[in-house]
């Protein structure tokens, strides 16, 4: 008996029964949000546990196992390994601390039974890209995130930013979907099957030039989600305008899930046994070494305190992709094992800490009402506790020592380094943009309190409790980092080389 | 139980190094006026300055926030912190592999917790001194981790237990690596003194504090307490950024085994030091004024970094020859 298929009922059932809690008025539907994601929580955990203990979860929707008569998969299967159930816990935490958020940031706004909704929902669709095992399921469970995004970053829709950045997000993350969507036809008209570790055995029995179409489909529309650089420009309209919960969510998980985990999903799980990893690697190094740059250049100029999050964290899914690059480049060696377990670890961490970020820039904008840095001088006299949550959150993601940035960098520069001298000096220019972008707004908090920030204070109890809650998480993790990276990340990593593994428990489990 | 030991030997490392490195203080400006035909100050008057400070009033400004209380002990914890990494002429006691990088990053938080707190004041002129501060740190670290890491890497080829940590230097030195590494090790003496001077902001590079031109800049604020605290750190960090220079320059020492050996060889150090930084910072202050900022960082980019880039290549191809 799993507790697996919970992680799907739980937030879908909360997120439609929500209309009618909202009925009964109050505060119903922030408590409804609120304990439905307390369970989610609590079922991820025990996932993780299970998946950790138990080894990877096969769990077939409808029967006892994906085969019925035939002697290949025809039904839908979930199957979550160690990476997957890293993910799953991951964003039920921070999706947990992002409602808990909400209850006092959003109260000033209207129609939140939908808001809270949509929330849910966009934790259903990144929690089944997570856990899922066919690639069609992967897709729908991909819109269902990408359209519970485009409509809660429109969530304010009276103001101009909100719809612009909205429309912008929409038309071009459609494009993208679409593509995945191209690319999931064309295999299935090549092979016949939708189920990832049935498809990875028949493509590796016959090789195609589809396959290597689909795969550059793939690629193209999972680095849009992933905000990887040139296509990374949704990403900064998308976050300054979204409500800050929301921001959270989305530089924290959604394009860690959506673009990141599913790429290297799809890339070791399906195509790996056919593909020459070399090249789909030394690609994906590229696109990480223009977004470490660009996005962390971008973020040294911006005078908006959101947007400046937004491109700092483009810049850190250069790391997450080099990372990922230099795991596929380097495969089955010790480089390669430890760049992987990096990206791994540093998706983990950035989630935290640009979502601890997130909330502390939506507590300034709650209490001030502006997001321009240049009008925010001297804000730690009066917001302290805020400020420093940003000092925490700061330092961790320059990755200094104390704190949880520091091992999941190291691991991604000494791989990098020794992998290739120049790819290592490019990710150290990149962390002196980031430093100099955080130091700058340090600067900014820490100067000479200017009239406009005389009269705010910090924010309430609601609020305050995720901020610190994301601290303890930066400052006990990073406590222990090579526990954590020998422990989990390594293991995760090895799980995600070991496509043999994945494709034994579909075949022979379930 | 090593955790234990080690504990005691930072905090006796912590107590020794305070007095000192105030003791140095007051040889120092003993000998400036000396230079200058003044008697000068009594040698211990920089205790009585640190217990006069103590026992003033200690003013906040109602523009500061809690950073400016927080960050004189954060500065001093992460100076005390750092005496575990800091070289005394037996290796440090928190020794590991690759701990240079754990050494350079306290020795820069320490800055930078002055700077952010100096920020929080409020102060214009703290303004200006912090980031004439920062531009200074930047500019002047990239040519001791140069020239640390080149020396680091050269050391660890005649084969060291820890490679790229501060023990690592009691092992073999840069004057084993044969002419060539004489050459580049005249080169790097250089360069470590103008890091030295840099860093302890005397001479050419007494900037952030310029009393005539920003009062005081940097500590234009702080008062009683924490100025003591201030004070106290800054001449730590005095110490141990002069230690860094004699362990890798001139680490030699005398092999005596059992406590007298340590001993011995601390002192030794400490005399050591005390020439580095007569050398580093009495005379270069007695002899020469301040340059303008701009100059300064200019210096640090043009002369000394280059200076270390072409001591550092120079040793890199002695080593591999």
């Amino acid at each position: 008996m799993t507790w697996l298929p919970f992680l799907i009922i739980i937030p879908l059932f909360g997120a439609f029964s929500m209309p009618i809690v909202s009925l009964i008025g109050g505060k119903a539907k922030e408590a409804w949000a609120t304990i439905v994601s307390f369970a989610t929580l609590i079922v991820g955990i025990d996932v993780f546990r299970e998946v950790w203990n138990g080894g990877t979860i096969v769990y077939t929707l409808g029967a006892k196992n994906p085969f019925g008569k035939a002697t290949f998969p025809i039904r839908i299967v979930w199957e979550v390994d160690k990476f997957g159930a890293i993910m799953v816990l991951i964003v039920t935490f921070v999706s947990f601390l992002a409602i808990i958020y909400s209850i006092e940031y959003m109260k000033h706004d209207t129609g939140l039974e939908k808001f809270y909704t949509l929330i849910l929902i966009l934790e259903l669709g990144m929690l089944g890209i997570a856990i899922t095992g066919d690639i069609f399921n992967f897709y729908v469970f991909l819109e269902i995130m990408s359209i519970a995004s485009y409509a809660l970053v429109a969530f304010r829709n009276d103001t101009w930013e909100g719809i612009e950045a909205g429309i912008k997000y929409m038309f071009v993350g459609s494009l993208a979907s679409s593509f995945i969507l191209l690319g999931i036809t064309l295999l299935y008209g090549q092979y016949g099957t939708l189920t990832m570790g049935y498809l990875a055995v028949k493509m590796s029995e016959n090789p195609t030039i589809v396959a290597k179409i689909a795969l550059a489909l793939f690629l193209g529309g999972l680095l849009f989600k992933s905000g990887a650089s040139p296509v990374h420009m949704w990403l900064a309209d998308a976050h300054p305008a979204a409500p800050s919960s929301i921001s959270a969510m989305l530089s924290g998980l959604v394009i860690k899930i959506g673009g990141i985990y599913a790429m290297a999903r799809v890339v070791f799980s399906i195509f790996s046994p056919a593909v020459n990893l070399t090249t789909v690697g030394w690609i994906i190094i590229l696109f990480a070494c223009i977004t470490l740059i660009v996005g962390n250049a971008m973020a040294v100029v911006q005078e908006d305190m959101k947007r400046l999050l937004a491109y700092s964290s483009v810049g850190q899914i250069g790391y997450i992709l080099l990372g990922l690059g230099i795991g596929m480049v380097a495969y089955g060696t010790k480089i390669g094992e430890v760049a992987l377990a990096g990206a791994i670890y540093h998706t983990v961490n950035h989630a935290i800490m640009k979502a601890l970020l997130f909330l502390v820039a939506g507590a300034v904008i709650h209490e001030l009402g502006t997001r321009n840095l240049n009008e925010l001088s001297g804000l730690a006299k009066t917001m302290p506790k805020t400020s420093f949550a940003f000092l925490v959150g700061a330092a961790a993601i320059v990755g200094m020592p104390p704190l949880n940035g520091f091992a999941s960098k190291w691991l991604i520069y000494e791989s990098s380094a020794l992998f290739n001298p120049i790819i290592g000096a490019i990710a150290i220019i990149g962390t002196a943009f980031c430093t100099a972008a955080y130091v700058r707004v340090l600067f900014t908090f820490f100067g000479r309190p200017s009239e406009k920030v005389m009269n705010a204070k910090d924010p309430g109890i609601a609020m305050l409790l995720p901020m610190f809650i994301l601290v303890l998480a930066i400052v006990v993790m990073g406590f222990f980092p090579w526990q954590i990276s020998d422990k989990f990340m390594v293991p995760a990593a090895r799980a995600l080389w070991d496509v043999m593994g994945y494709i034994a428990s579909l075949m022979g489990g379930g | 139980m090593n955790t234990v030991y080690a504990l005691l030997g930072v905090i006796g490392l912590y107590v020794y190094v305070s007095i000192i490195s105030l003791l140095f203080s007051g040889i120092d400006r003993k000998l400036v006026a000396r230079m200058q035909r003044r008697v000068g100050p009594p040698i211990l008057q920089p205790f009585y300055d640190f217990l006069k400070l103590i026992s003033k009033e200690t003013i906040i400004p109602n523009t500061a926030n809690f950073m400016f209380k927080a960050a004189p002990v954060l500065m001093l914890a992460t100076t005390i912190a750092l005496l575990a990494y800091t070289p005394m002429g037996f290796a440090p006691l928190f020794a590991t592999k690759g701990d240079i990088i754990v050494f350079i990053y306290l020795l820069t938080l320490a800055d930078f917790f002055l700077v952010i707190g100096v920020m929080s004041s409020g102060s214009p002129y703290g303004r200006i001194g912090a980031s004439r501060e920062v531009a200074m740190l930047v500019s002047r670290e990239p040519a001791m981790m140069l020239g640390v890491f080149a020396i680091m890497w050269g050391i660890s080829k005649l084969g060291v237990q820890k490679p790229f940590s501060l023990s690592s230097l009691y092992e073999h030195n840069i004057w084993e690596l044969g002419p060539m590494a004489w050459v580049a090790g005249a080169i790097l003496v250089y360069v470590f003194m103008a890091w030295l001077a840099s860093e302890i902001e005397t001479g050419f590079f007494n900037i952030p504090e310029a009393e005539e031109e920003i009062a005081e800049g940097t500590l234009v604020e702080y008062s009683g307490r924490y100025l003591a605290i201030i004070k106290l750190a800054e001449s730590i960090k005095e110490f141990i950024a002069a230690s860094l220079v004699v362990a890798v320059l001139f680490p030699w020492q005398v092999p005596i085994p059992g406590v007298v050996g340590y001993i011995v060889n601390l002192l030794l150090h400490t005399a050591k030091v005390f020439i580095v930084l007569l050398i580093a910072k009495t005379v270069f202050r007695a002899v020469t004024g301040r340059l303008k900022i701009s100059q300064a960082i200019n210096i640090l980019w043009t002369r000394v970094f280059a200076a270390s880039v072409i001591g550092s290549l120079i040793l890199a191809m002695g080593v591999i020859i």
